[in-house]
């Protein structure tokens, strides 16, 4: 069992970084990015490309990383003109874009077939030593991320995001270049996915289109809405709670002892109406950000 | 309220107290996401192999017991699954899973925790390459393609167009024929991967003929399937030869107007175990079968019922040394299952198919 809850653990850390990321976004900065997955993209493919042509993990992270940070810097700069539900729907389109790119460059993404075999993190431990470190480097990069997020929030970075979010116009007018804000803020979220990206794509040892759907991106919006958007507390709360949750339903059903038909239908029920009863009862997820709170500028 | 409490507590209690008896695998199912339809056909060939098996007095003289997750089509949340057989409920077997990209890493999981692993859907050449104690009872693309174009080169084709669903499935098959038919000596006029869940196939279908090629060769499921039959009726492609890859897939939801006299490979589901295997699943779910999948997850649950009866025990390495001695010769529903030195499906027997008055004939 503990090594099921070390997986689910290590599972959940790298949603909390992604949900991290959105919340930045999304949260502090009310960019609506439904595309959230093509970063994570970039780096799930930064591992396997480096991989894939002998390049080297340290090379397949930095590919990872410069990939991200620039398709953030694109996707602020092609919706600079644009409002927030506008700009969300371009978001997904450029995510459905890149999932097609890779669906169909097999001699560059193994196409639809993906591509296997990446070698685990730490490949000189065993199994369980191996399980435990990457768990440690997850948590350590998770709490480094959140302290880095409450960091640029706390400041006046973070002011000048959140007047940005409110009154665009009224930050224009107290000179903060809006454009420039909202491509810095892309590129250093987007870092957070692809970071996330690499280590699942080490860990889980393959990477292929369907990882990409943009089903995916919407389960991480489920993550900051359910934790509280606009709170990064919330944005991990929310990743470890519906990790968890979807990992213990196989239990429940064995418990209860449902017949198999029912698994996929009790799964979807229980994740749907949980989702539900939050947008009905506690709208502002678990942890709600705090308006005005403890700053230091 | 609190009867369901006390039956969830009592069943815990019976399983708990079972364990030590009866033998328990595992199975990781999209039963839900996009491909649910074949993932729900696999559950089903699974319980008809539970059926059989347990009929017949089960597995080490206890009913054999299958624990069925569901992948969601998600890789994270298959490799979940594939944790909690190994590491909680402590399975020596895993079947599973359907797309490639999700069979792949769970196989590779369980290979490191030393269990076995069955593929039983998916046809990723990759899966060749895992490893020992993997297993897969489905064949290959290179198999089912090779197959494919050796029957279209000598039915007298030369020049043919391919289409095929821009997934792993498609990609592998297409890619697969594309090889062994131009090694033939035949050409491919062109090659159109079409994306899932389109309401019309019209621009696909032009590209197509636009090549002008002797003939068509298509695989599509369900839905797809008799949207593009119909379309490529009412363009009038059909004054062309057209080759189905799984003929019976592709036509079961057309309308028989449509596909009047196309051709084509499938599996060999006629004589051993399969006649029998067929008029049981149609009995039991009242109609023909819903994808060529059940057939691989009924054969991979009887194989590992029976290599769990020769090795006497529920050790996985013990296990991995039975299936391979079985797999030497085994007569599956799906015709016979010879496993080569990769634990991999080498020789698979498939029908030749015509469409006759609306229903798939055996020709040859």
């Amino acid at each position: 069992m503990s090594d099921f809850i070390i997986h689910v653990t290590i599972m959940s850390g790298l949603y909390a970084l992604l949900a991290l990321s959105l919340n930045l976004q999304a949260g502090l900065g009310g960019l609506m990015n439904f595309g959230q997955i093509a970063l994570f993209a970039c780096g799930t493919y930064g591992a396997a490309i480096a991989f894939h042509f002998d390049f080297g993990a340290v090379s397949g992270f930095v590919l990872a990383v410069l990939a991200a940070a620039l398709l953030g810097w694109a996707f602020a700069s092609v919706g600079r003109n644009l409002q927030a539900d506008y700009w969300g729907i371009v978001t997904l389109a450029l995510a459905e874009v890149i999932r097609i790119i890779a669906t169909n460059e097999d001699w560059l993404t193994g196409g639809a077939q993906g591509i296997g075999g990446i070698p685990p993190l730490y490949a000189g431990l065993d199994g369980q030593t191996r399980q435990l470190v990457i768990l440690a480097t997850v948590l350590l990069l998770v709490l480094a991320a959140g302290l880095f997020c409450r960091h640029l929030i706390g400041g006046r970075y973070g002011l000048s995001i959140k007047i940005m979010r409110e009154e665009p116009q009224l930050a224009a007018s107290l000179g903060y270049d809006t454009i420039a804000l909202k491509r810095q803020l892309m590129a250093v979220s987007s870092v957070l996915a692809a970071v996330s990206g690499f280590l699942f794509a080490h860990y889980v040892s393959f990477v292929g289109p369907e990882q990409i759907d943009s089903s995916e991106t919407f389960l991480i919006w489920a993550m900051i809405v359910v934790g509280g958007l606009g709170n990064n507390a919330g944005a991990i709360v929310g990743a470890f709670l519906l990790q968890f949750t979807f990992a213990f339903i196989p239990f429940v059903k064995d418990w209860i002892g449902l017949p198999s038909e029912y698994v996929a239908a009790g799964r979807l029920l229980l994740t749907g109406g949980g989702l539900i009863a939050f947008i009905l009862f506690r709208q502002s997820g678990i942890v709600p950000e705090r308006v005005g709170g403890r700053r230091y500028v | 309220m609190k009867s369901i409490l006390l039956s969830g507590v009592f069943v815990l209690g019976l399983s708990v107290a079972a364990y030590a008896q009866e033998a328990v695998i595992g199975a990781v199912l999209p039963l839900s996401g996009s491909s649910a339809t074949q993932g729900d056909d696999q559950r089903r060939g699974m319980e008809l192999a539970l059926e059989k098996i347990n009929a017949d007095g089960g597995v080490l003289g206890h009913p054999l017991k299958i624990i069925t997750e569901d992948s969601g089509g998600r890789t994270a949340t298959a490799l979940d699954a594939a944790k909690k057989l190994v590491t909680v409920d402590k399975i020596p077997v895993v079947l599973g899973e359907f797309s490639s990209g999700i069979t792949i890493p769970i196989a590779q999981y369980l290979l490191q925790q030393d269990r076995v692993h069955i593929n039983i859907g998916s046809s990723s050449t990759q899966i060749r390459s895992l490893g020992k104690g993997a297993f897969s009872v489905i064949g290959l693309d290179d198999v089912s393609g090779a197959f494919a174009a050796q029957d279209v080169f000598s039915g007298g084709a030369k020049n043919v167009a391919v289409i095929a669903p821009n997934n792993a499935y498609g990609q592998g098959i297409a890619n697969a024929f594309a090889a062994k038919f131009k090694s033939l000596g035949g050409a491919i006029t062109s090659t159109v991967l079409y994306t899932e869940g389109q309401t019309t196939y019209r621009r696909e279908l032009q590209q197509l003929a636009a090549g002008e090629p002797d003939l068509y060769v298509y695989t599509a499921y369900g839905k797809e399937s008799a949207t593009i039959n119909r379309e490529s009726f009412e363009l009038g492609l059909n004054d062309k030869k057209w080759y189905g890859l799984y003929l019976t897939m592709c036509t079961a939801d057309s309308d028989p107007q449509y596909v009047e006299g196309q051709i084509g490979m499938d599996l060999n589901y006629i004589g051993g175990n399969g006649g029998d295997y067929q008029k049981a699943y149609e009995a039991k779910y009242k109609g023909g079968f819903t994808s060529t999948f059940n057939g691989f997850a009924y054969d991979g649950v009887m194989l590992v019922a029976a290599a769990i009866n020769k090795a006497k025990s529920l050790d996985p390495q013990k296990i991995e040394d039975a299936i391979a001695e079985i797999g030497k010769s085994y007569e599956g529903a799906t015709g016979p299952i010879l496993l080569d030195a990769d634990g991999q499906r080498s020789t698979q027997p498939y029908l030749r198919l015509k469409i006759e008055s609306g229903k798939a004939v055996a020709t040859q």
